[in-house]
């Protein structure tokens, strides 16, 4: 284990987070720090997985009415500890894709680490409004078991959530 | 009544909605356990539910505990009752409410305990642990082989290079053997059939870890492949000019048997982690479903004591509705066990007492009414009727008894009878014979009392009976007594009138022969007589004669008596007639001094002058005739206007210095042939009395405390005087009426 064994909150950040127009296409930089709480990190350590997710949000800005909620993205990772090759697994849930780390460091590392991942295609915003965008990260109780979940729902610990980042998409 | 009706409805509804609503949560509390997609959704309207349905019953709890407690100390009826039924309530819900929760709570965490265990703990570490020592093994053989492989590659020729390295990989029997230059670019890669694709650049760890001069090897975490990197160099330069990455497979049966220990111990570090949320979570919902049952089987506690105490507080409220009088009261019948038969019987038994009650009331007004009646009938009856308790208290008197009495004794009910007659003459006169009866220990007995007042004797026929009580004393007595003066005195003027004038007939007949005869004798036998007889036949004949004359004068008397004619009423002055009759007496000259007091201004007086100048003849003359054997003898004669007992009179004394009424018979001086004196007939005093009680008058005799008698009389004024009279002795009125 590499964090300290001292109890401790956890809290989930974005860094910094930005949208870049290539080829037609935005796609997104961020850099979020992920520090787990003690309980999460005993979960994990454990065998539980845990599931963090990414929440995108894109808002058309309107001057006269309600913004609107114009594409909602959620990208789930999950972290899994193997006990018998002592690595983390970073698995994508969205596409599949996986990969192992030997510390969690460098899992969680990776997992705060977004770039050049495609959000939507500029061809489907309409042309002359503007839109909001923006983003937080949190993690994710929905797969437990129910007696766990009531417990989570309880529990400080458990709700690791980030501030939404917000910043207005260029085009 | 329907407003609380209403009231009452509304919260039974709204409890059963907070119970239905903690069914429902712990129904979908119970669902959702199981099915964990709809959890989130679902979590927080479940837990507004408990937490509703918590509060309501809660409030309900706590606004039925007030007020119990509110009826408890105001000593409300039942309260007492329904404390003690709740409690027993409480006590049975409460109690096996615990025990099964305190068995549960073990059960539980029993059960989840049982499933760890340390030896299984330590035998899954330890294959763990063998796993790793074994894989370690392989890996550390692996990494040689691959270090092995990077330096012989580094002797071949760079265009042998794939060749060399397909050939080693089929030595080593490495899946995938890649060279790597600078910059991740590959520069030589094999692998065998089972992997597909070119090989993926060479991730940060490895290259963290070559730039540390210091081997990689890894296990992969999914397919238990062991991943080996080595830095690659040709011979002769001091440069590595690569890495060189090696895959090697591991065996089918050792990646499922990894896999399977991986899997295990994961699965046991799960459960060993979920442990305590486990029991946790499982004690808060036992807790929540036990609190939720505690109330509601407290609520229901409320409910059910209020029904069973309902009934019996109406019953309290509708005997204290009969307590204090009210006998309509109907308490509904709510059931047909015995709390309803109760109530029914107390209905039954209320309808009774009203029905009881009305009779009662009834009789009771029938009773008043014939009281009434009587009360009427004594007020109007002429006979004085007295009841008396048995200490001489007056119980009732009706108001004739009053009048005959001379005092109102009608209002005077309740007062002691002695103490009410103390100043009142007739009364006291009355209560002394009496009391001497009564004292006597006589309860029946009848008599007829002789009562002196200011206006005369009073005759009474009395009566008295005792009412009936218990056996030792008398519940009081009830004496009837009428005022019979005038009828005696009416009794014994007709006899007297009869005797009158049957002695006028039968006397009066022979007398005019006697004298007739006796004149006769003298007149034959007086001259053919000697003197000395001629002398004695003439004393004799002239005494008869005289004797005639004085008879026939006291026969015309009688008759006189005896005849009564019709009454004239008219107005004259008392003073110019009074005068008249004086100066006749005076010019007598029969040496008796005759004294005058008469009020000239004097009021007309309406009366029979006739009877009226009759009375004062008699009188004058019944007052000389009483002076004649006395020496300056002498007549006052007293007239004037008055008035007495409220009623204007005309009073008139005539008194002498004679030897007055002899002592004794002043109680029958007006009865005919009652005289003191040597002369008269015994008549003027009689007709005297009975011509002023022809006007309504009164009269009396007394002797003067000087010697003489006198005579007084008070006539009433006028006519309306004399009703006023009349109207205030039922005997006299009885009187008058019989004369009309």
């Amino acid at each position: 284990m590499a964090q300290d064994e001292i109890e401790r909150v956890g809290y989930f950040e974005i860094r910094s987070a930005s949208t870049r127009l290539t080829g037609g296409v935005h796609t997104l930089d961020a850099r979020i720090q992920l520090v787990l709480s003690s309980e999460a990190l005993r979960a994990l350590s454990s065998g539980v997985p845990l599931t963090i997710e990414l929440q995108l949000e894109l808002i058309r800005v309107r001057r006269f009415y309600w913004d609107d909620d114009a594409a909602e993205l959620a990208l789930r990772y999950e972290l899994e500890y193997r006990p018998l090759s002592q690595r983390y697994i970073v698995r994508n849930l969205n596409s599949g894709d996986q990969d192992s780390f030997a510390t969690l460091y460098s899992a969680l590392n990776n997992l705060g680490r977004v770039q050049g991942l495609p959000v939507i295609d500029d061809a489907l915003l309409e042309a002359d409004s503007s839109y909001r965008i923006r983003l937080r990260a949190m993690l994710n109780t929905q797969q437990y078991p129910a007696p766990l979940r009531l417990l989570f729902f309880w529990r400080d610990e458990w709700q690791l959530q980030s501030e939404w980042f917000e910043w207005l998409l260029e085009r | 009544m329907v407003a609380r009706a209403i009231k009452r409805a509304s919260y039974t509804i709204f409890a059963a909605t907070g119970v239905g609503l903690v069914l429902v949560a712990l129904f979908l509390l119970s669902r959702t356990a199981q099915n964990s997609a709809d959890f989130d959704r679902l979590h927080n309207v479940i837990l507004a539910i408990n937490i509703a349905g918590v509060l309501v019953l809660f409030a309900f709890l706590v606004g039925n505990l007030s007020r119990l407690l509110r009826e408890y100390r105001t000593h409300v009826p039942g309260a007492k009752l329904k404390a003690r039924i709740v409690g027993m309530f409480v006590g049975l819900a409460v109690l096996p409410l615990l025990v099964v929760f305190y068995f549960s709570i073990q059960f539980i965490n029993r059960g989840i305990d049982t499933w760890f265990n340390v030896e299984v703990e330590e035998g899954l570490e330890n294959a763990l642990r063998l796993s790793r020592a074994a894989l370690e093994m392989q890996m550390r053989q692996h990494l040689s082989s691959t270090q092995q492989i990077s330096q012989r590659l580094g002797d071949v020729n760079e265009r042998q290079l794939i060749f060399e390295l397909s050939m080693m990989r089929r030595e080593s029997g490495a899946a995938e053997i890649t060279i790597y230059g600078s910059n991740n670019r590959i520069l030589a890669t094999s692998s065998d059939s089972s992997s597909a694709g070119l090989p993926r650049p060479l991730a940060e760890e490895v290259l963290l870890q070559m730039q540390q001069n210091r081997p990689y090897v890894a296990l992969d975490p999914e397919s238990y492949e062991i991943r080996t990197a080595v830095l690659f160099s040709y011979r002769g330069r001091a440069e590595p000019s690569g890495v060189l990455q090696a895959h090697f497979p591991v065996t089918e049966r050792l990646a499922r048997m990894a896999n399977s220990v991986d899997t295990s111990y994961t699965e046991y570090q799960q459960l060993v982690f979920l442990r305590g949320p486990l029991k946790s979570t499982f004690t808060l919902t036992l807790t929540v479903v036990l609190m939720l049952s505690l109330l509601s089987a407290i609520y229901g506690a409320f409910v059910l004591s209020r029904r069973l105490v309902a009934p019996i507080q109406d019953l309290v409220a509708g005997t204290r509705a009969v307590a204090e009088g009210d006998f309509d009261t109907r308490l509904p019948t709510p059931t047909r066990d015995e709390i309803g038969f109760l109530i029914s019987s107390f209905n039954d038994m209320t309808q009774r007492l009203a029905t009881a009650r009305r009779e009662a009331s009834l009789s009771q007004a029938l009773v008043e009414a014939e009281r009434t009646n009587l009360e009427v009938i004594l007020a109007r009856l002429s006979t004085g009727v007295l009841a008396l308790e048995s200490d001489l208290r007056i119980r009732t008197a009706n108001q004739a008894s009053g009048a005959i009495l001379g005092v109102d004794l009608e209002n005077r009910a309740e007062e002691f009878l002695p103490d009410v007659a103390k100043g009142q003459p007739l009364l006291e006169q009355f209560v002394d014979v009496a009391q001497v009866h009564l004292s006597a220990g006589e309860t029946e007995w009848r008599e007829q009392i002789v009562l002196r007042g200011e206006v005369g004797r009073r005759v009474l026929s009395c009566a008295c009976t005792t009412l009936p009580g218990d056996e030792k004393h008398a519940a009081g007595y009830v004496i009837v007594f009428d005022d019979i003066t005038a009828l005696l005195q009416a009794q014994r003027d007709a006899a007297w009138g009869e005797v009158a004038r049957r002695l006028a007939h039968e006397i009066k007949n022979p007398l005019t022969p006697i004298q007739l005869s006796a004149e006769r004798l003298r007149r034959k036998y007086l001259d053919s007589m000697s003197e000395e007889d001629a002398q004695i036949l003439d004393r004799a004949t002239h005494t008869i004669v005289q004797q005639v004359e004085a008879m026939k004068d006291m026969v015309n008397a009688f008759s006189d008596y005896a005849r009564a004619p019709d009454i004239e009423i008219g107005v004259f002055d008392m003073d110019k007639l009074v005068h008249e009759v004086v100066d006749l007496y005076r010019a007598q000259e029969s040496g008796i001094e005759i004294v005058l007091t008469s009020d000239p201004t004097m009021p007309m007086i309406e009366a029979d002058i006739g009877r009226v100048r009759q009375i004062l003849h008699n009188l004058i003359r019944n007052a000389t005739e009483a002076l004649e054997n006395t020496n300056d003898g002498r007549i006052d004669v007293h007239v004037c206007a008055a008035e007495f007992e409220g009623v204007d009179v005309v009073q008139i004394k005539v008194g002498d210095n004679g030897p007055g009424f002899r002592e004794g018979s002043l109680n029958q001086v007006f009865d005919p042939y009652v005289t003191t004196k040597p002369k008269g007939t015994g008549l003027g005093l009689a007709i005297v009395k009975k011509l002023v009680e022809e006007h309504v008058g009164s009269i009396r005799a007394d002797n003067n405390t000087d010697g003489g008698a006198v005579i007084s009389i008070r006539l009433p004024i006028h006519e309306a005087a004399r009703e006023a009279v009349i109207a205030r002795s039922p005997g006299r009125a009885d009187k008058r009426r019989e004369r009309a």
